[in-house]
């Protein structure tokens, strides 16, 4: 067997320990160990920005992470913006914009987006799409994208 | 990149020498110079800023005086690292006498590698060259006869900012102790945790997801097939030749399969004793290809799948696909099309050519309109380019081929016709096989060709004693053999015209390069000819259509697939004709648009509906053309490059497979089918099973309209499954997502089967309330949907009760109703006849989408890099029936033709070694890369579809046909014509800025 090694990552509030191979990226550790299916991988070297989670309240790629580099931190995926059933207002906006078509880049998209609103609750077209810059979305042609995040935020400031 | 070039100094030879010589002085002549740090006499560390564009940095670069041969001659090297690239510099000066002072000859060479040559969409190199003139200006500058005082190693606010210096350079940066660094860390992470809360606790609202799909998509709760871990599951590892073009003399997989986790491995020799080869589409020499899963004598590409490992986990997987030993012989690789004509380097020995097919597409009297013309513009050569679509996920697979001999496999292909590949293949019937899919991160046709891989890995779960094998194709492996869509090479394009500028006839000869194997080819050299005439009425046209395979990825149909390189390049005829004989480019698509629909073409299909005159209005109107024009015209003034370009495109959906005849006589195929049920389940709900593959399109939802509008309900009663599955035989050999199809084939299977059902409600309805036909209405009452006599509220069924009488009451049923099912299944066939093949002569496809863009560009004097200032589209795809998701597919298809024309591109080096083998390195289009777009709608219901409306999610890539007649339009004073359909910075940079010679521009005008 290879070697593992403990790892505590808070994920979505919830403490979560893994042994685990010292290679395992934090994608993995999400995804296979944690079974947190949402985020996703789309192109292993960081371009695309599918696998995007926020690490202690930073956008994050996991696929270039590995898990024990998360080693005591919090991590936050797609995952936790349900509450109750209901949508978080970023999840809403996406839909009802149309800023998503087959999904797969949404989870990430949804959380560049959630942690550009935590620093700029008001950002024009352009903080949008320098904020999303890292975040690839092959079917929408990001129009409704950036639609959806104004909207967010909108609602957001209420 | 090389650049050379010699200047007079004023100062003598000996002192020109000792300042080139000195690194510490030399250094400070360079562009963006900061600080230098001297390591020897001949070595200084030297830290500058760089920047292009909005990308900058500062690079520390390695100089190193090579050379100093007194006093004739200096050479210098620099080397360094710079955002995830690498660069080379070289520069060398030869001094001579030169009456008083010396000539300075110097040359310069750059080599740049990794991601640093895609920054600025590829613009370095106008940038280095521009680097290059400012350190020879300020040289010559220096070395005048009053030596100009050289510039101190004071940095700027860049700099400044850099080295912690405030702007008054008194006040000593804080010394940061690793406590401080990590104090001040932790309250930023705090901070930042914060504020993330207070944004996810923001109070949520009651509010429901617009289509069915988002209910689970945009909570992460989307099952794609990765997502999928059944237990026991085992992972499929490749191994993959690195050579383009090699003989396999040997492989040993013992190392592999003794790697602790590894179950089993699989090679070419097994595969080819436990399956047929594929079978092959195009008739004659293609029939005699072998195709397997994996290569079994010779590898044909550089990617081609060799042998394949199965393991407990992934990693070990890809672990042991590295251990696989094996001994390849080179051969020389094929790599270009017309080179791959000459037969003189075969791909597949057993076919004994390269070429897939060969034939003329000949309509009209061509001879005599070129005998009539006034005008004869001859374009040597044209050139569509490789790229792909690259969907976010890769394609995937979950095989299972269990001990009874049944196959479960849930994979993210997009059609049916894999599965008629692969069940001979495997030697098992088709119904041996369920093949499922449920979320598709996209695909845009590129999924179609991923059977093989379906093929291994079930092949896979049988040797590894039937558990569920999973294989995800790597993002690596993705780019190298997932699928490109085909190059196209038009040779020798004679275009007639009369002395108005209406094109009369054209011909030319085309060759499509295909990479490695056929799969879904030659179906591409059919497919083209549904757009025959593009736009445009002429009427008289000749093509030499051939295709070969060459060395490189095998393709596969990518949205616009074989249509789009052609209309790009009527697109490029009518655009580069109007620029040579000097008419406006709107006038010149005035001349030639087809004037009135339906509109037979010469080849027989019949464009439906639609206007192009008005929609070139609306276009104009909606990106404000006359004032760009304007603005182009002061531009000019300035001598800067900007361009206006029209692209009118065809997106023709649902498609007569009778065209397959053209490549294959004997094809047993010809018009189009899919199926749907609908059925009232055992518990009243409407159920809809659908034959098609849906990736994002929101088939759930449409179809939940289209039912819901039949039964006279609310979308939100019907539950339409997601996505595909053969138990559910809601299919036919055709049906898939493919072809621009689903709304006319996929919602018509789902209306049929609805009526049919909704005709079985009302016979049992009649029974049961006893009541006339005339005396019910649909609707929804309190127990939900129901059936109700007309003004009488107690007389009422709910789906409940009429589903009920058939699935658990029928005893109370008369003989006469006992051949309801409530379990309707209707196949819709759209009115296609079999092509006349000897003419190639038919109705092709069923609808046209018409798209109309313009584009206005800039070309950056820097970079070389294409600025899009404004970009304006009109489409008309008939009767929308959810303008969200039209608009979706307008936006996407736009986004995937910007990419392709300006950004992404998939080439090969000399020895067949792909370029582009990440997305670092590709470049798919980015949100900061995309334009705004002004988008108007035009609505031309088709006459042949039930609804009036038409398929078209494939958007005919308009982008590439306006960006290029942009650019056309901003360089064509300059003598450059467009003639390639990817238009990269640094393409531009090697024809405009290099200065092409007007002669090999390549175009000519005859006019007599």
């Amino acid at each position: 067997m290879p070697e593992t090694m403990p790892v505590t990552i808070t994920v979505n509030g919830e403490t979560r320990r893994r042994e685990v191979e010292p290679r395992m990226l934090l994608v993995e550790f999400l995804r296979e160990e944690l079974r947190l299916t949402g985020t996703h991988i789309g192109c292993d070297t960081s371009f695309c920005g599918a696998c995007t989670v926020l690490l202690d309240g930073a956008p994050v790629k996991s696929c270039t992470l590995l898990a024990a580099q998360a080693d005591g931190a919090e991590a936050l995926t797609v995952e936790a913006l349900e509450k109750d059933g209901e949508l978080h207002p970023l999840q809403q906006a996406f839909s009802e914009h149309h800023g998503l078509q087959c999904g797969y880049c949404t989870p990430g998209m949804i959380m560049s987006s959630l942690a550009l609103l935590a620093e700029n609750p008001d950002p024009d077209a352009k903080a949008i799409r320098k904020a999303l810059a890292g975040n690839v979305c092959r079917c929408t042609g990001y129009q409704n994208i950036i639609k959806a995040v104004q909207a967010a935020a909108g609602a957001l400031r209420g | 990149m090389k650049f050379s070039g010699e200047f007079k100094a004023e100062q003598p030879r000996e002192a020109v020498f000792a300042l080139l010589t000195d690194p510490e002085r030399f250094a400070r002549f360079l562009p963006g110079f900061h600080s230098v740090e001297m390591k020897s006499a001949t070595k200084a560390l030297i830290r500058a800023r760089v920047g292009i564009g909005k990308i900058g940095g500062t690079a520390t670069t390695e100089l190193s005086l090579e050379q100093a041969d007194k006093p004739r001659r200096a050479e210098y090297t620099g080397r360094g690292k710079l955002m995830q690239g690498a660069y080379l510099m070289r520069t060398s000066f030869e001094l001579e006498e030169d009456g008083a002072g010396a000539r300075v000859v110097w040359q310069g060479e750059t080599q740049l590698t990794g991601k640093i040559l895609s920054l600025a969409g590829g613009g370095i190199k106008g940038y280095a060259e521009k680097q290059i003139n400012k350190l020879i200006a300020s040289l010559q500058q220096a070395l005048a006869a009053t030596p100009a005082p050289e510039k101190p190693a004071a940095e700027g606010w860049f700099g400044r900012i850099l080295r912690g210096v405030a702007s008054a350079g008194a006040a000593p940066a804080v010394v940061e102790t690793d406590a401080v660094k990590s104090e001040a860390l932790e309250a930023a992470r705090a901070n930042a945790r914060q504020r993330v809360n207070a944004v996810l606790e923001a109070p949520r609202r009651e509010a429901k997801p617009r289509r069915k799909e988002d209910q689970r998509l945009i909570k992460g709760k989307g099952l794609f097939v990765d997502d999928f871990s059944p237990a026991g599951l085992l992972h499929l590892g490749i191994t993959r030749s690195p050579y383009a073009h090699a003989r396999i003399a040997r492989i040993d997989t013992s190392r592999a399969e003794a790697l602790p986790g590894v179950v089993c491995a699989l090679t070419g020799k097994e595969v080819m004793e436990q399956t047929e080869p594929f079978m092959q589409i195009g008739a004659g020499p293609p029939q005699n290809i072998t195709d397997y899963a994996l290569a079994t004598d010779k590898a044909t590409f550089s990617g081609d799948p060799v042998a394949a490992v199965v393991a407990e986990s992934a990693a070990i997987a890809q672990d042991a696909a590295q251990l696989v030993e094996v001994e390849y012989e080179p051969l020389p690789p094929v790599l270009d099309a017309a080179e791959a004509l000459k037969d003189q380097i075969i791909v597949h020995d057993e076919a004994g050519t390269n070429a897939t097919f060969q034939g003329v597409y000949e309509y009209g009297a061509v001879e005599q309109a070129f005998a009539d013309a006034a005008h004869v513009v001859k374009i040597d050569k044209l050139f569509f380019h490789r790229f792909s679509s690259t969907p976010l996920e890769t394609s995937a697979c979950v095989a299972t081929w269990d001990q009874r001999d049944q196959i479960d496999l849930l994979a993210n292909t997009i059609m049916t016709v894999p599965l008629a590949l692969m069940a001979p293949a495997l030697r098992v019937s088709m119904d041996q096989i369920r093949l499922r899919t449920h979320d598709i991160g996209g695909a845009f046709g590129n999924k179609i060709n991923n059977y093989p891989y379906l093929t291994l890995a079930c092949l896979a779960s049988r040797k590894a004693g039937g558990a569920p094998v999973k294989w995800v194709e790597t993002r690596a492996e993705s780019m190298l053999a997932g699928g490109h869509g085909s190059e196209r090479t038009y040779l020798d394009t004679e275009v007639a015209l009369s002395a108005e500028g209406v094109i009369t006839a054209i011909r030319s000869r085309h060759i499509d390069d295909i990479g490695a194997y056929p799969r879904y080819e030659p179906l591409g050299c059919a497919i083209w000819s549904q757009v025959l005439p593009a736009a445009y009425k002429l009427r008289n046209i000749r093509v030499d259509f051939n295709q070969v395979t060459t060395n490189k990825g095998p393709c596969a149909p990518n949205r616009g697939y074989s249509r789009l390189p052609h209309i790009w390049f009527m697109e490029r005829v009518i655009d580069i004709c109007g620029h040579e004989l000097g008419i406006p480019a709107d006038e010149m698509r005035l001349k030639n648009y087809i004037p009135e629909f339906p509109y037979e073409t010469p080849n027989g299909c019949v464009y439906d509906s639609g206007d192009f005159p008005a929609m070139l209005a609306k276009a104009k109107a909606l990106v404000g053309w006359d004032a760009w024009k304007e603005k182009q015209r002061e531009a000019r003034q300035q001598g800067r490059l900007m361009g206006l370009g029209i692209g009118t495109t065809l997106d023709s959906g649902t498609n007569n497979w009778g065209q397959a005849r053209y490549v294959n006589p004997h094809a047993p195929f010809s018009g189009n089918s899919t199926a749907a049920t609908v059925k009232l389940d055992l518990d009243g709900t409407v159920v809809v099973s659908l034959g098609s593959f849906p990736q994002g399109q929101g088939h759930e939802t449409t179809t939940a309209q289209v039912v819901g509008d039949a039964l006279g309900v609310a979308p939100d009663f019907i539950h339409v499954k997601t996505g595909f599955d053969s138990l559910n035989d809601s299919h036919t050999g055709q049906s898939g997502t493919y072809a621009s199809q689903f709304v006319v084939s996929g919602l018509s299977a789902a209306h049929g089967a609805a009526v049919k059902l909704k005709a079985e409600m009302t016979r049992l309805a009649c029974f049961a309330l006893q009541a006339e036909e005339a005396e019910l209405e649909f609707g929804v009452g309190d127990q939900g949907p129901q059936i109700s006599v007309k003004g009488d509220p107690s007389r009422a069924l709910n789906y409940w009760a009429l589903a009920n009488f058939i699935n658990s009451n029928s005893a109370s049923l008369p003989e006469e109703l006992r051949d309801l099912s409530l379990n309707a299944r209707h196949v819709y066939m759209p009115p296609f006849k079999v092509p006349d093949l000897e003419k190639k002569i038919g109705n092709l496809t069923l609808t046209y989408a018409l798209q109309l863009h313009i584009a206005v560009v800039e070309l950056d004097p820097d970079t070389y890099q294409t600025r899009i200032l404004d970009y304006a589209i009109v489409d008309d795809c008939g009767k929308v029936i959810n303008k969200m998701i039209v608009e979706g597919q307008v936006h996407g298809a736009a986004a995937h033709g910007i990419g392709a024309a300006l950004m992404e591109d998939i080439s090969y080096d000399e020895e067949g070694n792909a370029i582009s083998g990440s997305f670092t390195d590709y470049a798919p289009l980015t949100i900061e890369a995309m334009p705004d777009l002004k988008c108007a709608n035009q609505e031309s219901p088709s006459p042949f579809t039930f609804h009036g409306a038409k398929g078209m999610g494939e958007g005919g890539g308009a982008p590439l046909h306006a960006l290029c007649a942009a650019l056309q339009d901003a360089l064509h004073e300059q003598g450059i014509i467009i003639r390639t359909s990817h238009n990269s910075a640094m393409s531009l940079y090697d024809r405009f800025a290099a200065g092409e010679a007007s002669e090999a521009k390549g175009v000519r005008v005859e006019s007599r």
